[in-house]
């Protein structure tokens, strides 16, 4: 009989030291992060409380592709490396450059060890972020580590449209293709010279 | 309304009818305005008590979620699985539905404020929720699966056993105002908390305490929710379900806690009473019902995200071994105290301010906990010892 009252006791005591327990919980901080909108790896009141680790993605993830278009010679090795066709390379002729990086140092192809040249240029370079796979084909390819994976992964957009990276402006492309114009008037009037001068070294030679 | 379709030149009868059908529909869209709010306000409580924010996308503090849900809900396919009793497992939620909504003709909105008071409404309360029953029952038996039968079957077994302690329950308060009408209860209280049913003798408090343990087994809410406990039955009698008739079931599930917060204050917390001066004002009346009745609702839902659910067997000891007793010694001891006190209504009086004053201690005692426990949980979690002493 006395157990029969000690339940009745317990279950109305641990009942009140549990109501107050959650109760107590509506008051207390709220732990939830909006994630969108908060950007955890910068905010600096998450990065103060949190206990875990916040370092994000491993460097070697493979995350979206970005292109730094500066080291790239337009070979199209990676769009033939690439087995679902998601990168699209155009480009024209432009003047002959060795490629240097920030510092000054000239750039190697990381294959055959001799200095890049940079004998064509881009007019457009485009990723189709919603094809890729991610298999990190195209970056393994690149003789100058132009095309590489970021640790980047959010990418939500409106439209499938928007997925397309589109690393060459439209000013780009029309200088570039400008200068590609100039250069090949330039090749162009040079030929004629020479043909010219050809022929009258012909007809002098005639004469 | 009657009045006024009669004044355009209706007939009285084509009238009668059009004013049923208007108020019909006035009293289901509020209902399922209820029902569809407090399905916000528990998703979002229940955010809070376990330190998460809950649904806040939709509208301001995601107040239109229930919209977005039913939506969603209603742009469904409706399927109906293979080898299931078409007709039953058609009709199973709209049973649920009328069990619920049959309610709203005793619901005691406020002092006056009654569709029809019924001389058997608390009778007839108890009566048309028992439908219920049978629809949860219908929808388990026809689905054709073995979680929704065992829900069912969970289900009848629980109403059955809890209706009693129920019964009982609501016995003791009839037994002081002497009759079954919602009307009648109510005015037998007063606005004080004093004049409530609950604090009228340490024996309505315990009839309270086993009315409310009861009708939360009733509703199916947690701590009691073993017709459709997830971790064992996935979603119990309605794992069949989807779409619109899903909705329907747990629009009445929703709208039966509205009810049951209806019911409990009604009988036991005084109603939509208020003080002498100000009774001519009906909408103030209605308005502290309805606080009244979203406290219970409140702690109803606080209940369910404290206590783990119950075993069935604990579920079944419960019922029989300790709130049927126990609502017999309520019985028996209020009618015993009736009879001592009948000619000393001073000594009632005392003994009501007294239990009055025992809740306030409780209610201090508790608030003294919650800071406590509100202190404790401000340290952060894997802090040194030094920091938590």
């Amino acid at each position: 009989m006395g157990a029969y009252f000690q339940n009745i006791k317990n279950g109305f005591k641990s009942a009140f030291e549990g109501m107050s327990i959650s109760f107590a919980t509506m008051f207390v901080r709220k732990e939830t992060v909006q994630y969108p909108e908060v950007n955890i790896s910068t905010n600096k009141t998450i990065a103060e409380k949190y206990k875990g680790t916040l370092m994000g993605m491993p460097a070697n993830s493979r995350g979206i592709l970005d292109v730094n278009l500066s080291l790239c010679t337009a070979c199209q090795i990676c769009q033939k490396a690439c087995p679902i066709d998601c990168i699209v390379i155009d480009n024209v002729k432009c003047d002959k450059t060795k490629l240097e990086d920030e510092v000054g140092n000239p750039v190697l192809n990381r294959f055959t060890q001799k200095e890049a040249l940079k004998t064509r240029t881009v007019t457009r370079f485009d990723i189709n972020a919603a094809k890729c796979m991610y298999c990190g084909l195209c970056a393994m390819a690149c003789p100058t580590t132009a095309i590489r994976h970021t640790n980047r992964f959010e990418m939500n957009t409106e439209s499938q449209e928007a997925l397309i990276l589109k690393f060459v402006s439209e000013e780009e492309k029309a200088r570039a293709e400008k200068k590609a114009n100039d250069i090949e008037a330039e090749a162009a009037a040079k030929k004629a010279k020479a043909a010219k001068e050809e022929k009258v070294k012909e007809k002098g030679a005639e004469e | 309304m009657e009045a006024i379709l009669i004044s355009i030149g209706l007939e009285p009868i084509p009238a009668k009818i059009i004013s049923m059908v208007i108020i019909c529909v006035v009293v289901l869209l509020a209902f399922v305005t209820i029902g569809g709010v407090l399905t916000w306000v528990e998703r979002r409580i229940s955010g809070f008590m376990q330190a998460r924010l809950g649904p806040n996308r939709v509208g301001p503090q995601g107040v239109l979620q229930w919209v977005a849900d039913g939506v969603k809900l209603i742009l469904k396919e409706d399927l109906i699985p293979d080898g299931a009793d078409r007709k039953l497992f058609a009709i199973a939620p709209y049973f649920c539905l009328i069990g619920v909504f049959g309610t709203m003709v005793v619901f005691p909105w406020g002092k006056g404020v009654i569709v029809a008071d019924l001389n058997v409404g608390l009778f007839y309360f108890i009566s048309i929720t028992a439908l219920v029953v049978f629809g949860v029952l219908m929808a388990g038996w026809s689905s054709n699966n073995k979680w929704s039968l065992i829900g069912g079957m969970r289900a009848a077994a629980q109403i059955v056993s809890y209706e009693i302690p129920v019964g009982m329950g609501l016995l003791v308060p009839i037994l002081i105002s002497g009759t079954l009408s919602m009307g009648g209860i109510m005015a037998a209280q007063g606005w004080l908390p004093w004049d409530w049913m609950v604090f009228k003798s340490p024996f309505t408090v315990v009839s309270f305490i086993i009315f409310f343990i009861g009708s939360l087994a009733e509703a199916n809410r947690t701590p009691f929710d073993l017709p459709e406990a997830e971790s064992e039955l996935v979603s119990g009698y309605c794992t069949e379900y989807t779409g619109f008739r899903y909705a329907v079931f747990f629009l009445s599930e929703w709208a039966n806690l509205f009810v049951m917060g209806g019911l409990t204050t009604a009988v036991f917390l005084g109603g939509g009473n208020l003080p002498g001066v100000l009774e001519d004002y009906t909408i103030l009346s209605i308005l502290v019902f309805l606080a009244k009745v979203s406290v219970i609702i409140f702690v109803v839902i606080w209940l369910r995200w404290t206590l783990p659910r119950f075993r069935i067997d604990q579920l079944m000891d419960m019922s029989w071994k300790y709130l049927l007793p126990g609502a017999f010694i309520a019985f028996l001891g209020q009618a015993i105290y009736m009879l001592l006190t009948q000619h000393l209504p001073i000594v009632q009086s005392v003994v009501a301010v007294i239990m009055f004053l025992v809740f306030v201690f409780v209610l201090i005692r508790f608030i003294i906990r919650v800071r406590v426990n509100i202190r404790e949980q401000r340290i952060p979690v894997n802090s040194p010892a030094s920091d938590v002493l």
